[in-house]
């Protein structure tokens, strides 16, 4: 772990979150007042050492530096935690703070290393759910801004990207205001829930101040069942048809934001949706496998889509024109009818299952978190949203929550931190 | 606020450990207050910890137990186990060849150093800066603190509580260029320093602070008891006016007046361990289950707002309010007895503002008169009344005073905005911004006061 001398030195003169001060290399020494007289007095802020892991080198870095963030791209993980945030920082320079400490504590946390020593100055500037040593793992921390934060607050407005709006009610949505929207969205991935959660309890540690949990939301990805994409509550395979974007020509024609009259700040990112999609599994099992294929277009046991044997088979549209095997308003052909002219309205979908316990009737309260990135809001999500109006799985069930977001720019080196762009 | 009946014993105290204002305290004696849990781990009987202790309670920091050092050291032990643990044993080898640094599993360079009586320091041969660990070994007779000193200054930048015979534990610290020593206190022993080792280049220093012994704290503590006493004054006046109103039938009255001396005593909230069995009187609360408000052990406070504020009769009232001005003015006839516990300052600075976080804002302590944020008003108040007392202590060992000043402020602000012309806004009253500003500015606030709390842990220096 290292810091940005100048950008640290800079942020404790201003200083409104205490937590900021705890557990990275130069911010953390600042809790002590040896090294706070360094940092005040704008000299090196290379306060003691920060503490890198045991092999520390660019491998690790590379899990969080670079030009897109890390999360967008990585393949779903087993745990993650989404979180809506509403910016409590009361100026400019705070949201400029906030985005600071974010991104130490992201850097910190997906790096991993040794949790600041505060000696006597402090308790522990670390939970230690995690032991000792912060394994840097494969933890993810996806961090995207929403079209409130462009509002009178941070003297932003002339900067929203081009296609950033509040995500409007689709057809069949229910949506709960208080599951809605936030200034700034925030996923964690990792293999293990508890890396989750320790993520989180200290980015809300040194945080508190500036940001405030708006909602949340905590979900898992399965393991293949048997094998391939992971299934939903709905017991089918869920990302079957992702594009690959893995494939730069692809990444950049679907993925990226860059140029298109969006402004220069937002290249690197890209368009953020997420969806809390309640599953009513209950009346969900007491519906015929076949009706339940055909609202999906594809086989439940091998994800296969109905006119293929395997997963990854292509459905052959033209070959069926009256839908007689795959259903004209079966979702898959609804969401992506594989034709020249909806190419380009394709997605990443990075969907996650959640459990949140009962519902009041007794029933299981699961859903999706359904994730997606694009390069443009109205071109992918609001056109496939838009197609698939009406299919008759909605009966199943009921979208209550989410937002749009632009996920930020990826933070390129260790001087770089998130939103750089968009607030200097 | 603070206690909870049922499930919800209030935090325990240790009222063994006091400051007497008619005589000179006596560190060692306070020092060798009993303490269950510590002398059960001493020998050696970890299940007697939690037989010692209810499930709520916290263990109290009292002096020569640092409760969050004991904690930030339980985190690296485990790395003793993990590389092997092997300076287990003779813990004077490695000093004694030249005391060089070893890599260990957690990538941190290790050195041995012994703690006792005739050998303090020894081992700390080679020193460098950066992030490192000491295995400190005790190979003297009893148990021992240890601390890591700038000799010049007396700025400490690491501790081990009660490091046993024969055992060897970890100390982490983060060094910059610089002369330190370390310090051993084996308990009934003057403190011994060790050798004085220099830190090459120009590194800066990590983390430090001056210490703040017992002798710090007693004058601090006999003027902030006088304070209490003072309010306990207030108090009994403001519970005698409540008693005044319901026997005279006037509910509106009393409703007023209650609010008033509802809030004179969470001014005084952190005393509360002092008040002892009286706070459960004056403020206890029910236990959630159906019918616990009409329990006859549900009295104080809380109870006379259930009634008031549904639509009990002043008769049904009257014996619960004379029960409060009762308790109200036991307090206030015995507080001259009263001996406060130095090193409970540190921690009241910043607990009361906890309670205020998991009782009053949550609404759990609200019985009808939605006033938990008038509540809240008044324990902001009661940590700046401890912490205008600690704060000669507080400036010159905690460089972040003035945001801990900004954040009390902050908070104010935003409690104050919820409250204008004297109405306070309840809870569920409040739009989701206004929330999220007062649970925003206490989440800082609590940041900046803990490590208040943990600057106050009162050490020996001598």
């Amino acid at each position: 772990m290292s810091d940005t001398p100048d950008a640290v030195g800079d942020l404790r003169r201003r200083g409104f979150l205490r937590g900021a001060a705890l557990g990275v290399g130069t911010v953390g020494a600042v809790a002590g007042a040896g090294a706070a007289a360094a940092a005040l007095t704008g000299g090196p802020a290379q306060a003691a050492t920060p503490t890198p892991s045991a092999t520390p080198g660019p491998a690790q870095d590379a899990q969080f530096h670079g030009a897109h963030q890390a999360g967008i791209t990585r393949p779903a993980q087993q745990a993650t935690a989404f979180l809506s945030f509403d910016v409590t920082a009361a100026d400019r320079r705070e949201l400029t703070e906030l985005l600071h400490t974010l991104t130490e504590r992201a850097r910190f946390l997906t790096s991993g290393g040794t949790p600041k020593a505060l000696g006597i100055t402090g308790p522990p500037s670390d939970s230690g759910t995690l032991g000792p040593q912060v394994p840097g793992d494969a933890l993810t921390a996806t961090v995207g801004v929403g079209a409130s934060l462009f509002d009178d607050r941070f003297g932003l407005k002339d900067r929203k990207p081009l296609r950033l709006s509040t995500m409007p009610a689709f057809a069949d949505d229910d949506l709960d205001p208080s599951w809605c929207h936030g200034d700034l969205s925030l996923q964690l991935t990792a293999p293990h829930q508890d890396a989750v959660l320790h993520a989180l309890r200290d980015i809300a540690r040194h945080t508190r101040g500036g940001m405030q949990v708006r909602w949340r939301l905590d979900g898992f990805s399965s393991p293949p069942r048997p094998s391939g994409t992971p299934r939903n509550h709905l017991g089918f395979k869920d990302g079957i048809a992702n594009p690959d974007v893995a494939d730069p020509a692809t990444a950049d024609r679907l993925l990226w934001v860059s140029g298109g009259g969006e402004p220069a700040w937002t290249t690197g990112g890209s368009y953020q949706v997420v969806r809390l999609i309640r599953m009513l599994v209950e009346f969900w099992d007491r519906v015929s496998i076949t009706e339940q294929e055909r609202m999906f277009g594809r086989a439940k046991d091998t994800g296969a889509p109905l006119d293929g044997s395997k997963e990854f088979d292509t459905p052959k549209y033209p070959q069926d024109p009256m839908g007689d095997v795959i259903p004209l308003d079966s979702h898959i052909r609804m969401a992506n009818p594989r034709t020249a002219q909806t190419d380009n309205s394709r997605l990443l979908r990075r969907g996650y299952n959640y459990d949140r316990g009962m519902d009041g009737n007794g029933n299981l309260d699961v859903g999706l978190i359904f994730v997606c990135y694009q390069q443009d809001l109205a071109r992918q999500f609001e056109t496939v949203q838009k197609r698939l109006a009406g299919e008759p799985l909605v009966d199943y069930v009921s979208p209550f929550g989410g937002g749009y977001f632009f996920a930020l720019p990826g933070v390129r080196d260790r001087s770089d931190w998130l939103g750089r762009t968009l607030l200097s | 606020m603070l206690s909870m009946s049922g499930a919800n014993e209030p935090l325990q105290r240790h009222p063994e450990a006091g400051v007497s204002a008619e005589s000179d305290s006596d560190p060692s004696a306070t020092a060798a207050a009993p303490d269950p849990a510590r002398a059960a781990e001493a020998d050696g009987e970890p299940g007697a910890i939690t037989a010692a202790a209810p499930p709520r309670t916290r263990v109290p920091r009292t002096i020569g137990l640092a409760a969050g050092a004991v904690v930030a050291v339980a985190a690296v032990v485990t790395v003793a186990v993990l590389a092997g643990g092997g300076h287990d044993g003779d813990g004077d080898g490695k000093g004694g060849q030249g005391g060089t640094a070893t890599p260990a599993a957690d990538g941190l360079p290790h050195t041995a150093v012994e703690v006792s009586t005739g050998s303090c320091g020894r081992g700390w041969t080679s020193p460098h800066p950066g992030t490192q660990v000491f295995d400190l070994h005790n190979s003297g007779s009893g148990a021992s603190e240890v601390y890591l000193a700038d000799p010049a200054s007396g700025r400490l930048f690491g501790e081990l509580e009660g490091l046993a015979p024969g055992t060897t534990r970890q100390m982490l610290v983060d060094l910059g260029s610089g002369t330190y020593a370390f310090k051993c206190l084996q308990e009934d022993t003057d403190a011994i320093t060790g050798p004085k080792v220099t830190v090459p280049g120009s590194t800066p220093r990590g983390p430090s602070t001056l210490p703040v012994t017992e002798h710090d704290l007693i004058p601090p503590t006999l003027a902030y008891q006088q304070w209490i006493g003072a309010r306990a004054g207030d108090l009994a006046r403001g519970t005698a006016a409540l008693e005044a109103d319901i026997d005279g039938g006037d509910l509106a009255a009393a409703k007023r007046d209650w609010l008033s001396a509802h809030l004179v005593y969470e001014r005084m909230g952190a005393a509360y361990g002092t008040f002892g069995d009286a706070d459960g009187v004056i403020n206890g609360t029910a236990a959630r289950t159906p019918g616990a408000v009409r329990d006859p052990s549900f009295t104080g406070f809380h109870r006379v707002e259930y009634g008031l504020w549904h639509g009990e009769s002043a008769a049904s009232l009257k014996a619960p309010a004379a029960g409060l001005d009762s308790a109200a003015r036991a307090l206030r006839d015995g507080w001259s007895q009263a001996r406060m516990d130095p090193a409970d300052m540190g921690l009241r600075a910043h607990e009361i503002i906890e309670n205020t976080e998991q009782f009053e804002l949550t609404g759990r302590t609200d019985y009808g008169s939605g006033t938990s944020l008038a509540t809240a008003r008044a324990n902001l108040d009661g940590t700046r009344e401890i912490l205008s007392r600690l704060r000669p202590l507080l400036t010159p060992r905690d460089p972040a005073v003035p945001q801990l000043d900004a954040a009390l402020d902050r908070l104010q602000h935003a409690l104050d905005a919820a409250g204008k012309g004297g109405t306070w806004t309840p809870l569920d009253r409040l739009g989701q911004a206004q929330r999220e500003r007062i649970n925003a500015d206490t989440g800082d606030l609590l940041e900046q006061l803990a490590p208040v709390a943990a600057i106050f842990d009162v050490r020996r220096t001598a």
